[in-house]
């Protein structure tokens, strides 16, 4: 199992490499290998995600290989050396966007089956590379390892948004170089100060394991002073890369810029090491400066989701609205995450998963009107449900598992970041905040209405009313859709209203279509039903989900409740015995 | 013994979910026009085993019932458990019944009691029905299966809204039956009307969702658990013991020595450990904002008419017989909690006077069949609030007796309507068709039936029903007269001194006794009034449809004729359980017996009087008569010629008071050749400015006084009933477009100022550098000054900071 892990995460890269060799036979052999890799990744990870033990893990599957310094095993300081080693495994934080991170390859693969015609050998190696690059990323318990990693994954999808993608490339791209590496620079540097604390106080030399580190700083806890910095050097990369109000105007760009399968991988993936980061370091490393900044985050994440939601309603470019939707639903996770409970941070952690699967299923959806229209403007489309019922039925899932709709994924995840919110608002936080605090709660809610409404709005526009296709090549309009002889009062809006000059109808009710492109063909079925098997399933049973990520993470939310309640709370006797009581009983 | 009852609960959503599925895997290319058969089959089983569930549960509540009521409930599997999420307060755990420490866990339970078996028989009963109509309503329709679909989908999440038993999964489906809605509602989806109501059903609903979230979110915080039911025990289920130190004594469960208690459970209310003061008004409040967007009550009341853009079987099922009553059978479910503040039951009462009055305004001048009929809904569904808003067990009984019954005439009242848009080829509009009687003779007397049963005639089954709500309206004033004439008694009779902390409930904080007396006083008239208005638009509907010369549009084309019998069978079984089931029902005295012993309603002490299902012959005789004076008024006004409905619309538009005082009109005395005489003289001396800015003044003046005309246009009483009080354009103005304006404010701002902050970050190390560059001009002379400043600078500093 333990190589199995392993192998998962260097066969994309291997794949990426043979990509070279395959270049000269041409694009059929380039995407057909692609495809096999990206079936064999999905496989291989489905394997081990699947022997997951359900009780949780904290380094499933690990295997560790020494990289620089002494040999695994033996002591440390001798060598003067750092001790830095290729140490990979999966603990239940890492696990669910471990396999989402597979999962999306392959729909990104089949999604730019017909849609990269330029240099496509080069476009799947990129692609490869990045799936390399963010398996690492969810399986690194190194923290160089980690931030190898983690740069890493900036390469590939800077050439795949510069090359591949549309009339602002290259301005896109460059944004959103500069802008991701400024702020994982400081995020080095932070992680850097962390290690070189630990150094000075286990007096061995610098080492690089996360699990490591993580004793130690429970040893010896980071000074408050060290923490603030050091929190805010963090915040600066992993704010960006989430990314939260106001460090979010790269995003919209590089999705309107990046070919579809950048946009599943940025959303679907990407994204997510922001939240990652936060939760993997910032919360439990940084006890103290957390809780002081616990407020201040949810601030942000709230204010991020009514500014994306109102955003968004503005938008005409369906991938911009979509882009906006992502800083609205990120600024749930991070709410979530914030809130600091075990209810918050399992829905948060849960969201991320969700918010890959739905909003990467929505660029891809996207992507295939664009294939079939050449146009990403909602005001150019107009009752695509008769032209193209499955995959409207599709864009209709997605919308409401994006919405938070009750039976698919999202519902959960956002009802437990939310009642963990109310949690923290109304009964875990006293003192100045506490009002503050609920008001944030009660705004996030509201988030979940205007999300519904501009979701809803897209659908309606692009997807009912009268058929309205761009070329000027279109039929129908008169699209009264049941049969002809309902020529009730509301005939007269049919078609008139919002003909506009592409609009010759053919008559009234049921007007033949026409010859117009096809519905989903097999190759996109293939990228869409696996997204939706799994918002079905953790829709329906979230609990199976939950349950592998729980001894992770209750940890971290359990060892926050003292920081907090010593930041925050009116030092409560009961509850702060109660807590000590807690810990000690574990 | 409990496996056939476990059956049953099973295969009540189970069918019809069976049924879906089938529909949707099949019905596109096998079953295609036979697409019903699957769904009214499941749909009949389904109204059979839940027949059968009633039976079951009737008996073992006769057997268990008396105190505490009955219950039963199966859980299927866990959807989400995690242990140890919330730490009460240790000083609320007491009241929130249990260990401070609680398990956020949410099982899939079904629950059997008579609320729920009375619902769930009524529901499968009428869907069974319109599902049987729709099949020759919908015959040939494009998408024949996606109708069916959809509907045996919504059947299940109703049954399910219906059976389950905790918080979380009712609102689970609570939003599944929206999207039920949404779908059908855009059933047509290219219609832009079609398209455009559903989804403002869907966001209205969301208005509403987002009141019932943070109501449960406030349940989840201050009573710690969001089950419906009591547990065994706190420590069998999450495995491990609550906390075994010291504190812990202080949280032991009140009543019982195990357990956690549901929120409306047997044995909180029997604790009566709920909270009053301002969390439990504040949670009653959002509660109903859930039940005012479902359930369409004002100020959330507008989406409803809008969904009449969906195929009429759908408005008789979802939006006139089910759905919308899940806000009333959420806010019974939930007595215990309205109970604990009188303030919020106060609330519920004038919410739901005020719809039953505004949507019975409105129905007076709509033109649209359907639309009448939908604010009616509106209305009616006002009238259950209002006895719930009594807050004793007779109002609410009567709030569900009415639903109960209402469901049968309005199911009736819309199928009769699409039985007539079906022959008028999707007409609806009362305008342009009239005296039907003769062509539809089946459809014109059960259509007769309903409108009695709705305007209240004894001995229809509305007469009973709406006769009870009145009635108990009338009791609540008495009951509140009685209470502010006993003066001082202590309020917080069931309050226990050990949690006086708590505020405590039954004892209005905010409104004294008398001013209750007398609000339910008025309520009282206005629900008099309220009968007299839904008296009178409905034979005003009816008399334009079917009576009056004989006319038909010409889109019924050769369709103008009785419906087939598949549409007419349900409408003849609909009118004879119309005219009798409200009666059969109050004479055995059956429903209100059974659905009190639901254990919401069974707990005695929480509610104000303990007597269900009282007749009161002067409240019934009064209603009677002003259900009579409506109909007569109808009739005078709308049979036989149609005079006076001309001679009313051409007064109450005001059009020649308004047209005679019009701007234009002043406008064009401009062009009047003596004023243009006198113009033109003036210009000739030089005073031309003279004259045009005294004819500005005057044009001014005249828009000044016809400003009012014109608004007094559009307010007048016939204007303000026609156009629904404007609410829809109020809400455009007051929420849509500030928050689309606002929205493209913020894209603007994103996009100028927050970017443009970044690329100016962005540009600065550019900018130093040129900045810099511009320094490098190869001068010793200059570099040689910069060192000499330059170590000024640092001397200047250091001399500073040693001298601080």
């Amino acid at each position: 199992m333990s190589q199995l892990l392993l192998v998962t995460i260097f066969l994309p890269l291997a794949g990426a490499v043979a990509m070279a060799g395959l270049a000269p036979l041409g694009r059929e052999a380039v995407r057909w290998t692609a495809l096999v890799v990206a079936i064999a990744t999905l496989a291989l990870a489905g394997t081990v995600v699947n022997s997951f033990p359900a009780e949780g893990a904290s380094a499933f599957a690990s295997s560790e290989i020494a990289w620089i310094g002494p040999a695994s095993g033996t002591a440390t300081a001798s060598s003067g050396l750092p001790d830095v080693r290729f140490s990979v495994g999966l603990d239940g934080l890492g696990v669910w966007l471990f396999g989402l991170s597979a999962l999306l390859l392959l729909t990104s693969v089949l999604v730019s089956w017909d849609a990269i015609q330029d240099r496509p050998a080069l476009f799947y190696g990129m692609l490869l590379l990045l799936e390399s690059g963010c398996l690492g990323v969810f399986a690194a318990r190194d923290l160089l390892l980690f931030y190898i990693f983690f740069e890493f994954t900036l390469i590939p999808l800077f050439f795949l948004i510069g090359i591949w993608g549309s009339e602002d490339r290259r301005y896109a791209a460059i944004k959103f170089f500069l802008f991701t590496l400024a702020g994982s620079v400081l995020t080095f540097l932070g992680l850097l100060a962390i290690v070189l604390w630990d150094a000075h106080h286990t007096g061995a030399g610098l080492r690089f394991s996360i699990e490591g580190l993580s004793q130690g700083l429970a040893a010896h806890p980071l000074p408050e002073s060290w923490q603030v910095w050091i929190f805010l050097a963090l915040f600066a990369g992993f704010a960006i890369k989430v990314p939260l109000f106001p460090l979010h105007t790269w995003l919209p760009l590089a999705h309107v810029q990046a070919p579809t399968a950048g946009s599943v991988f940025l959303a679907g993936v990407l994204l997510k090491i922001g939240t990652y980061g936060f939760l993997r370091f910032n919360i439990p490393w940084l006890p103290s400066a957390t809780a002081t900044f616990m407020p201040w985050m949810l601030l942000l994440s709230v204010v991020g989701i009514v500014y994306g939601a109102l955003i968004a309603l503005a938008q005409r470019d369906m991938k911009r609205l979509i882009a906006y939707s992502s800083v609205s639903h990120l600024g749930f996770c991070m709410l979530g995450l914030f809130a600091i409970n075990r209810l918050g941070i399992q829905g948060g952690t849960l969201q991320m998963i969700n918010h890959g699967l739905s909003t990467g299923g929505l660029f891809a959806i996207v992507g295939m009107l664009y294939e079939r229209y050449h146009t990403r403007e909602i005001s150019q489309l107009g009752g695509l449900a008769r032209r193209l019922p499955w995959l409207s039925l599709f864009m209709l899932i997605f919308t409401f598992s994006s919405i938070g709709l009750p039976g698919l994924n999202g519902f959960p995840g956002e009802f437990m970041i939310l009642i963990g919110m109310f949690q923290r608002g109304f009964v875990e936080t006293a003192g100045a905040w506490r009002l503050g605090l609920q008001a944030i709660a009660v705004v996030a809610v509201s988030g979940v209405v205007l999300g519904a409404w501009y979701m809803l709005w897209l659908v309606r526009s692009v997807f009912f009313g009268p058929l309205k296709e761009p070329h000027g090549d279109d039929h129908g309009g008169h699209a009264a859709g049941h049969n002809g002889d309902h020529a009730d009062h509301h005939a007269h809006s049919d078609g008139h209203a919002h003909g506009g000059d592409h609009d010759h109808g053919h008559g009234h009710g049921e007007a033949p279509l026409g010859a117009g492109p096809p519905d989903l063909r097999w190759r996109e079925f293939a990228a869409l039903v696996p997204l939706v098997i799994f918002v079905v399933w953790i829709g329906l049973q979230p609990e199976y989900f939950l349950r592998r990520m729980q001894s992770t993470l209750n940890p971290v939310a359990d060892a926050m409740t003292r920081p907090i309640e010593q930041r925050w709370g009116e030092s409560s006797p009961a509850v702060a015995g109660s807590t000590a009581d807690k810990l000690g009983s574990r | 013994m409990d496996s056939k009852l476990h059956l049953l609960m099973v295969l009540v959503p189970g069918l019809p979910l069976a049924a879906a599925v089938l529909t949707a895997l099949f019905g596109p290319r096998q079953l295609k026009a036979a697409s019903h058969w699957p769904v009214i089959l499941a749909l009949a089983g389904s109204f059979l085993a839940s027949l059968a569930l009633l039976g079951e549960v009737k008996q073992r509540s006769a057997e268990t019932g008396g105190q505490g009521g009955y219950e039963h409930v199966l859980a299927l599997w866990t959807w989400v458990d995690l242990p140890e999420a919330l730490r009460l307060d240790p000083a609320n755990a007491k009241l929130s019944g249990g260990s401070a420490l609680r398990d956020f866990r949410i099982d899939v339970t079904l629950r059997a009691d008579p609320l729920t078996s009375t619902m769930l028989s009524m529901v499968t009963f009428i869907s069974t029905l319109v599902a049987i109509f729709a099949a020759g309503y919908m015959k040939g329709e494009r998408g024949y299966w996606r109708f069916f679909t959809y509907i045996a989908l919504f059947v299940f999440s109703m049954t399910m809204l219906v059976s389950v038993s905790n918080f979380a999964l009712l609102f689970v489906f609570w939003e599944a039956v929206g999207v039920c809605s949404y779908l059908l509602i855009g059933f047509w989806y290219p219609k832009p009307d079609a398209a455009a109501a559903g989804m403002k059903a869907f966001l209205v609903n969301r208005v509403g969702d987002f009141g019932f979230a943070l109501a449960l979110f406030l349940i989840w915080t201050t009573y710690g658990t969001l089950d419906f039911h009591d547990r065994a025990t706190a420590a069998s289920f999450s495995g491990e013991a609550a906390a075994p130190s010291a504190e812990s004594t202080g949280d032991s469960p009140s009543d019982r020595a195990t357990g956690l208690m549901g929120v409306v459970s047997p044995a909180r209310i029997k604790a009566n450990a709920f909270w009053g003061g301002g969390v439990g008004l504040a949670i009653c409040l959002l509660l109903m904002l859930g039940a005012c967007g479902k359930s369409a009550q004002f100020p959330l009341h507008v989406w409803l008419p809008d969904a009449m853009e969906g195929p009429t079987p759908v408005s008789a099922l979802i939006h006139a017989a089910t759905m919308v009553t899940a806000g009333v059978y959420m806010v019974t479910r939930c007595t215990p909690l309205f109970s604990a503040s009188p303030e919020a039951q106060a609330t519920v009462a004038v919410v739901g006077g005020a719809t039953a009055l505004l949507a019975g305004l409105i129905a007076l001048t709509q033109h649209d069949l359907k639309r009448v009929l939908a604010y009616s809904t509106v209305s009616q569904l006002g009238y259950m609030f209002l006895g719930l808003g009594t807050g004793s067990l007779l109002g609410i009984v009567a709030g569900m007796f009415h639903l109960f019954t209402h469901a049968f005439f309005k199911a009736l009242l819309f199928l009769g309507s699409g039985s007539v848009m079906h022959a008028m080829g999707h007409v609806i509009d009362m305008r342009r068709f009239s005296g039907l009687r003769h062509l539809m003779p089946i459809t014109h007397v059960t259509f007769m039936i309903g409108c009695l049963a709705l305007a209240g005639v004894p001995p229809l089954s509305g007469f009973w029903s709406k006769d009870a709500i009145v009635a108990s309206l009338h009791e609540q004033a008495h009951h509140w007269q009685e209470t502010s004439a006993d003066g001082k008694t202590s309020p917080a009779k069931h309050a226990s001194e050990e949690s006086a902390t708590i505020p405590k409930a039954n004892a209005p904080t905010l409104l004294s006794a008398a001013a209750l007396a007398r609000l339910y006083q008025a309520l009282y008239y206005l629900a008099l009034v309220v009968a007299f208005m839904t008296a009178f638009y409905t034979f005003r509907a009816f008399y334009l449809t079917f009576y009056g010369p004989e006319r038909v549009p010409a889109e019924a084309g050769s369709h103008a004729h009785e419906s087939p019998w598949s549409m007419c069978g349900p409408l003849a079984i609909l009118a004879v359980l119309a005219a009798g089931i409200g009666g059969y029902l109050e004479w055995t005295h059956g429903f209100a017996h059974f659905v009190s012993l639901a254990p919401s309603l069974a707990g005695g002490p929480v509610l104000g009087t303990e007597k269900p299902g009282e007749f009161h012959l002067t409240v019934a005789a009064t209603s009677t008569l002003v259900a009579l004076g409506g109909i007569l008024l109808a009739s005078y006004l709308y049979l036989g010629s149609k005079r006076e409905v001309q001679w009313l619309s051409s007064k109450a538009n005001l059009d020649e008071l308004s047209s005679w005082m019009d701007v234009e009109r002043v406008a064009r005395w401009r062009n009047k050749p003596w004023i243009a005489g006198i113009h033109a003289n003036a210009k000739t001396v030089g005073l031309g400015w003279l004259t045009l800015m005294l004819g500005n003044l005057l044009l001014f003046a005249a828009l000044l006084l016809t400003a009012p005309m014109a608004l007094g246009h559009y307010v007048s009483p016939y204007r303000l009933s026609y156009r629904k009080f404007y609410w829809d354009e109020i809400y455009m103005a007051t929420v849509v477009w500030p928050l689309q304006t606002l929205g493209l404010l913020l894209a603007w701002i994103d996009r100028w100022i927050v970017d443009g902050a970044v690329n100016l970050c962005g540009r600065l190390p550019t900018q130093l550098g040129s900045l810099m560059r511009s320094l490098q001009m190869g001068l010793v002379p200059f570099y040689g000054l910069a060192m000499l400043l330059g170590t000024l600078i640092l001397i200047a500093a250091k001399l500073l900071w040693a001298g601080s």
